[in-house]
């Protein structure tokens, strides 16, 4: 077990309910493949620094969480699958 | 700080007054992290880029954590690729 930061950013214009929805969502794919969630950190909505599929804002969501080092690209697969995550970032914590 | 000279390549470096030290081995509380946008912000010129070492005085080791912190921050769009929308965007 590794301890990992992901850092990924929603749409902006969805609804509170989806967005929780997924906020979930994502913390079960972590805890289905024997992940530990450690921290959810909301930034919020925030200004991207460049527009990214047209959209300017975007709602930033921080997950500390502990994972098994061969699981992280299934983990990045799935990230990739949902249409609604714009960017991720997964990066290890020293 | 002043022993400046021409490079010799025709190239003319302008001349900043850098910091002696490395600023992250002099303060270890400062911490290089990809999502402290005010700190990499002071790391990139008004065009986006990397600021060198020899603008930043930062030593190697720490010039390379920033680098890569700067390359992550840009990717989940907190610091832009190019300058253009750094002015306004600026939260």
């Amino acid at each position: 077990m590794r301890e990992y930061e992901l850092v990924y950013i929603l749409q902006a214009d969805l609804d509170d309910a989806t967005t929780d929805g997924i906020v979930e969502n994502i913390e079960t794919l972590i805890k289905n493949s024997n992940g530990e969630i450690d921290k959810v950190e909301r930034w919020g909505k925030r200004k991207l620094a460049y527009p990214i599929r047209k959209m300017n804002e975007g709602y930033y969501v921080c997950v500390n969480f502990k994972f098994e080092p061969d699981q992280i690209a299934n983990l990045k697969r799935s990230l990739g699958y949902n249409e609604n995550v714009l960017r991720y970032i997964i990066v290890k914590k020293a | 700080m002043t022993d400046y000279k021409p490079n010799g390549n025709g190239s003319n470096r302008r001349y900043f007054s850098k910091p002696k030290y490395c600023q992250f081995c002099t303060d270890k509380n400062l911490v290089i992290d990809y999502k402290n946008t005010d700190l990499l912000m002071r790391f990139i010129n008004e065009t986006g880029k990397i600021r060198p070492r020899r603008q930043t005085g930062t030593c190697a080791k720490h010039q390379r954590e920033i680098a890569q912190a700067i390359k992550n921050a840009r990717h989940i769009a907190l610091i832009p690729f190019t300058g253009d929308v750094w002015s306004d965007s600026n939260s």
